[in-house]
């Protein structure tokens, strides 16, 4: 079993920044723990399922992120410390609800943990949820480092329950996904009774029904105020802000999250410990003023490194000016003002090249001749690796459907895809096959309007993809709006059976709960079908009469169709490691470069498990990748590859 | 109890390769078999998307000191593990360096673009080549046929350890590695485990 | 002109011919490869392929054609006519067999020729056109005589014949025999007298190509629209273009007949027949159409005009004749000139046609002037 829940207080465990964060909450006592899987959020949630029972939690895969923290913000108000954890993009689903809950605020300790992807490393954004903290009118906490991202959580849930509002705690991926020394604390047992208090006044929060309500928002909004105020006055002394170096610095850094560990990188690196003063903010809304104005006075100088927006930098300087004549002038830099890049992941060597500047050093250069020669290599010896679908994966056998279907059609249709792996379509493994793409479930409601636009002489056809996972998440509206406008569109739901990006989590169509109990199934067909859709399922691996059942879809007129296409994920538990089929490829029938193939199966379907051999002019199989799907079996001209079923 | 002195501090390891050759797993093991002796181990590792088939890489940083960034600065690596030949000069690229030592496994993972034909993946010659030019000193290993012959060829990345702690000054034992194993597997898969890491710390012994 | 010099491929088809709208549906350049498709009544480009030679140009009637040397490989030189290709002889024929006729669009020649084919072992398979509904066709290949009068019968779209010779062409060694569109006896022209490296044997397999007359093809889409517009949701029982007059078509439907004016049928015509100079279907063994004696369309009612091309051609109407399934009229002497005349008139319309396309006085495209009036 995990560390994360055996090991003892006092133990020194190398733990991955989210491993951290669930052991600060199981620390703090946490109760109820939801979300909804998101790179880099979803092991906090996984980690705390696995450990569920040990330690009496109730964890939960929800169908979205908003869903999500209504669930954990339940077991708050029932007195339950409680935990909603999400990744940047999630925040947004959540924010309809985050509004309404910070405005009315909680009872046992809530945090929200938002784990975000500066420079879109999995992400398709470069969101920065710190900003929903001061919009919205509660408190922020950012860790930075591995012990703090433990100590923060758990601090959360009190600071949570001293302000009586959400707190939101929000972690990079630098954080999230590196690891690092954590000297673990005492597990706490927490309350096991939850109990439902309403029968105060509305203006009871402990006691009055939970409501946001016309009439009672000036007083409520007032009272979320004052709990600002309260959080304010106690991030002035919070030991998760501190200052390192020299008691007038030639430059002032203010830092926080994983940028902090980049600055005393660059500050080691550039030896420069005694002119730059480094103070780190743990606190980062509301500011700690008092705390800002005793180190913005100590140098005319100011650094802001932080990732994502110029989120502390916009609010330092927004506070300087508040402070008037007695901060004295001040230079200001970081990402908005320079040098530090706007956009983009931050790292040592971008921090180290923007302390140089400002402290008019060299910046720290590595061997010229070297790196040049490594580069030259680099372009001849590490042939450029794209993301591709997995060996076996049924998307790359739907979309080579989907664009056969649509080719034949030959009306340049279109589908309008959304996030999950199957973004991938945008690209070549997905042969091209996707012209939309933005949030979870926005291809269905795209398409829902494209599918309108016949009376302005719109006559492609429109098709839309989303996963079994999101379709649940986000899908459901768009389709129900689709269908009550009777859009001309046809949807896929390309059901791979999991939540196969973040790692395979349940969602509601699988039969089993976070923790690997039973759960019953949600049934994405019948939904579809008692909204009215018309709904046809196939077997993409089936090839042949999966693209018939496509093509007789995108000859409908008028109204909403829905094709299931369904094929489990290569990595899902029930398959991987499992070889269907022995492959293997016939040399002599292998047309290879020559007219009647050209290389279908390497140079257009371009599975992994295939390796092209220019010198002999054949393909091969790749054994150590082929995971023996059999697909590239069906789509040979020649029969040339051949699938010999696995004795099991 | 305090670690060993290190003769660099911070020592920093990158370990590379292709989604699914247990890049995560070889670098969370190594940073488990540091931390039990006291050593502060940074890790950043770059995984999600890149599963897809693309590069991961994890980077390590081990020192008596104190945490460190996960990210290492250009040109500072000191240790290369390369799980996938072709993927040790995308790294070198960056984190190289004259005094850089690279281990590296012989079986290529061909990315798309060479499948498809647009790229063309250097020999087996050439790789030695480019390497002998970029590292002080490098280790070819075919890890992924023996693991092969051992049953599965993930098994390569254990055997990738196994050598580091044939060649470096790490104190990465074989004694410290069954015990971590021990915690890290269920019990069945450790015998093969062990074996892997023997056969690696043989092969550069 | 070579047929070796600037095949480039896929790439002609997608730009050359595709893109510009020249793609007939003949589906020459379907079933050889993977690359492309027919669908309904279209060939469609599924993936690119990037070879820069390939049989797909190599056979496409809007490649770049040699038909002076398609001609001179095909036929003998004395029997070349600027108008119509090679002829041996016209002749005014209709089936001996009244069901036959009955189901015929006209007298019935065609589906006679083929059973006689097919009965006396001169070729083992029959490729033929079935009209699958009202819109679409699709290709059968048939090896029972008795078979064959069921197809009978005028089709409104393209059928991918070829694609389905093709297909059939790859299996066991067998004699074929097409019944062929002018464009697509033109791709299995280009086929037979030049067969690309690989195709030699496969070629060996075509032994009879049976042209029609061709005016034009309807486009799937555009007929549906149409029909759509006439008739709603209402259920299409049958559809036919009665022959006295081509002035209408006829649309059966649950609720009653619909006749729909020719000016409107004819704005379904699919773009690529504008740009086809070949009415009599020039490259068969012989072709068959309609009968329109100088008296009126009455008088020949039931009547195929038949032109010989080859010996094999002549050598299967003559079997036909001495075996009694085939009844000859005299032909009257006018009728040859004024067949020459409107193939003619499709032969100057079509170049007028590919000039606007290629915006170039003199370019065709896929072809020259000279070649098409067979100089």
């Amino acid at each position: 079993m995990s560390i994360v829940s055996t090991g003892a207080k006092g133990q020194t465990a190398l733990l991955m920044g989210n491993d951290a964060i669930a052991r600060g909450a199981l620390e703090a006592g946490v109760r109820v723990v939801a979300g909804y899987p998101g790179t880099p959020s979803s092991e906090i949630i996984q980690t705390l399922a696995d450990v569920a029972s040990n330690h009496g939690l109730y964890v939960e895969w929800s169908a979205n992120e908003k869903v999500g923290l209504e669930v954990a913000a339940a077991g708050s108000f029932a007195q339950l410390r409680s935990l909603a954890v999400m990744k940047q993009v999630g925040v947004n689903v959540a924010s309809d609800f985050l509004l309404h809950l910070s405005e009315y605020g909680t009872r046992a300790g809530l945090v929200l943990v938002t784990c975000e992807d500066p420079g879109g490393l999995s992400s398709t954004n470069e969101g920065d949820s710190r900003h929903y903290a001061k919009m919205m009118e509660f408190p922020l906490i950012e860790p930075g480092n591995f012990q703090e991202a433990k100590d923060m959580a758990a601090w959360g849930f009190e600071l949570s329950e001293k302000v009586h509002n959400v707190v939101m705690f929000r972690s990079v991926t630098r954080m999230s996904h590196a690891s690092g020394n954590v000297v673990l604390g005492e597990i706490s047992p927490g309350p096991s009774k939850a109990r439902f208090q309403f029968d105060g006044d509305m203006m009871d929060q402990m006691g009055g029904p939970v409501v946001t309500f016309p009439g009672m928002v000036d007083p409520m909004h007032r009272r979320q105020l004052e709990k600002l105020e309260m959080a304010r006055k106690i991030f002035e002394t919070s030991p998760f802000n501190t200052y390192t170096g020299p008691n007038q610095p030639d430059l002032l850094v203010i830092t926080s999250s994983a940028a902090s560990l980049y600055a005393r990188e660059a500050i080691d690196l550039l030896h420069v410990a005694e002119r730059v003063g480094l103070l780190k903010l743990g606190t980062t809304w509301p500011l700690p003023p008092k705390l800002l104005a005793k180190h913005l006075k100590t140098s005319e100088k100011t650094l802001i490194i932080e990732e994502g927006m110029p989120f502390l930098e916009d609010n330092i300087k927004a506070l300087w000016t508040e402070l008037g004549p007695e901060a004295g002038t001040k230079q200001f830099f970081g990402r908005k003002d320079g040098p530090l890049p706007p956009t983009d992941e931050l790292n040592p060597d971008l921090v180290a090249r923007a302390l140089a500047e400002i402290l008019g050093l060299p910046a720290p250069t590595a061997d010229q001749a070297y790196m040049g020669r490594a580069a030259e290599l680099a372009k001849t010896h590490a042939p450029f690796r794209a993301m591709t679908f997995c060996p076996g994966c049924p998307h790359r056998a739907s979309y080579w459907l989907l664009n056969s279907a649509l080719k034949q059609d030959n009306r340049r249709g279109f589908v309008c895809g959304d996030i999950g792996c199957y973004t991938l379509g945008v690209i070549g493994c997905g042969f091209n096959t996707l012209k939309t793409s933005h949030a979870m479930g926005s291809g269905t409601g795209l398409a829902s309007g494209f599918g309108k636009l016949n009376r302005f002489g719109f006559d492609q056809p429109v098709m839309a993809v989303c996963g079994d996972s999101t379709f649940f998440h986000a899908a459901m509206p768009a389709l129900v709006n689709a269908i009550h406008n009777r859009a001309d569109m046809t949807l896929v739901l390309v059901d791979n059976s999991g939540t196969a990006m973040t790692g395979f989590q349940p969602h509601p169509g699988s039969s089993s709960d976070a923790s690997g109990g039973e759960l019953p199934s949600v049934d994405i067909a019948r939904i579809c079908e008692a909204m009215g859709a018309e709904v046809a399922i196939a077997d993409p691996f089936e090839m042949e009469r999966a693209e018939k059942t496509i093509l007789d879809l995108l000859d409908k007129e008028d109204g909403v169709r829905v094709l299931i296409l369904r094929q489990a994920c290569a990595l899902s538990p029930g398959k991987k490691g499992k070889r269907l089929f022995e492959m293997a490829v016939d040399e002599n029938a292998c047309l290879a470069e020559e007219c009647g193939c050209n290389r279908l199966c390497t140079r257009i379907f371009g599975c992994p498990g295939l390796i092209w051999d220019p010198e002999a002019k054949k393909t091969r199989i790749d054994e150590v990748i082929c995971v023996g799907c059999g697909v590239c079996a069906s789509i040979c001209p020649t029969g040339a590859i051949s699938k010999k079923e696995v004795a099991s | 109890m305090t670690a060993p002195q290190l003769p660099i501090d911070p020592y920093n390891v990158i370990i590379t390769g292709v989604g699914g050759q247990g890049n995560v797993l070889a670098s969370r093991l190594m940073g488990r078999m540091l931390v039990a002796q006291d050593y502060y181990v940074t890790i950043g590792e770059t995984f999600g998307a890149s599963q897809r088939g693309g590069s991961v890489m994890s980077h390590l940083r081990i020192s008596t000191r104190s945490a460190w960034s996960p990210q290492i600065p250009h040109g500072r690596a000191h240790m290369v593990i390369a799980i996938e030949p072709s993927e040790a000069f995308r790294v070198l690229a960056v984190y190289g360096n004259a005094e850089i030592q690279v281990i590296w496994n012989t079986r290529p993972i061909h990315p798309v673009s060479v499948i498809t034909g647009q790229a063309v993946y250097p020999s087996l010659e050439e790789i030695a080549q480019g390497l002998n030019e970029l590292s002080a000193q490098n280790w070819p290993l075919e890890a992924t046929s023996q693991a092969q012959t051992m049953g599965n060829p993930i098994l390569g990345n254990i055997m990738m350890v196994g050598a580091l702690s044939a060649v470096s000054d790490l104190p990465l034992g074989s004694d410290i590695f069954e015990e971590t194993i021990n915690e890290m597997m269920p019990p069945a898969k450790v015998p093969i485990n062990l074996q892997a890491f023997s056969w690696g710390r043989a092969a550069l012994t | 002109m070579n047929e070796d010099k600037g095949n480039q491929g896929q790439a002609w088809i997608r730009n050359q011919v595709m893109a510009q709208g020249l793609c007939t549906g003949c589906a020459a350049c379907v079933g050889l490869c993977p690359y492309q498709k027919f669908y309904r009544d279209q060939t469609a480009v599924i993936h690119e392929c990037d070879r820069t030679w390939g049989r797909c140009s190599a056979y496409c009637p809007r490649g770049q054609v040699d038909l002076g040397g398609l001609r001179t490989i095909l036929f003998e030189p004395r029997d070349i006519t600027p108008e119509l290709g090679a002829v041996k002889g016209l002749y005014m024929t209709r089936s001996t067999d009244p069901e036959i006729r009955d189901r015929a669009q006209h007298g019935g020649t065609v589906s006679t020729l083929v059973a006689l084919t097919l009965k006396e072992g001169f070729i083992h398979k029959a490729v033929l056109a079935e009209r699958k509904n009202n819109q679409v066709s699709e290709s059968v290949a048939i090896s029972d005589p008795d078979a064959v009068a069921s197809f009978a019968g005028s089709k409104f779209s393209v059928a991918p014949t070829v694609a389905k010779f093709n297909e059939i062409s790859q299996g066991e060694p067998s004699k074929i025999g097409v019944v062929a569109t002018p464009c697509q006896a033109l791709a299995l022209a280009r086929m037979r007298a030049y067969p690309q490296p690989g195709d030699e044997e496969r070629m060996k397999n075509l032994a009879l190509v049976i042209g029609l007359f061709c005016g034009w093809a309807l486009s799937f889409r555009e007929l549906r629209r149409l029909i759509k517009e006439k008739a709603g949701a209402d259920r299409i029982q049958g559809m036919d273009i009665p022959p006295s007059q081509h002035k209408i078509m006829e649309l059966h439907t649950e609720k009653g007949l619909i006749e729909i004016p020719m000016e409107e049928v004819q704005t379904c015509i699919r773009e690529s027949c504008r740009y086809c100079y070949d009415l009599t279907c020039e490259f068969s063994d012989l072709s068959v159409g309609s009968a329109r004696s100088p008296e009126g369309w009455a008088v020949d009612r039931g009547w195929n005009q038949v032109l010989v091309r080859t010996d094999k051609g002549q050598a299967l109407l003559d079997l036909a004749r001495s075996r009694g399934i085939l009844e000859f009229k005299a032909v009257p002497p006018e009728n040859l000139d004024r067949l020459k005349a409107a193939s003619l008139g499709k032969k100057n319309t079509c170049m007028i046609q590919l000039e606007e396309v290629s915006g170039r006085k003199e370019d065709l495209i896929y072809t020259r002037r000279e070649a098409i009036l067979c100089q």
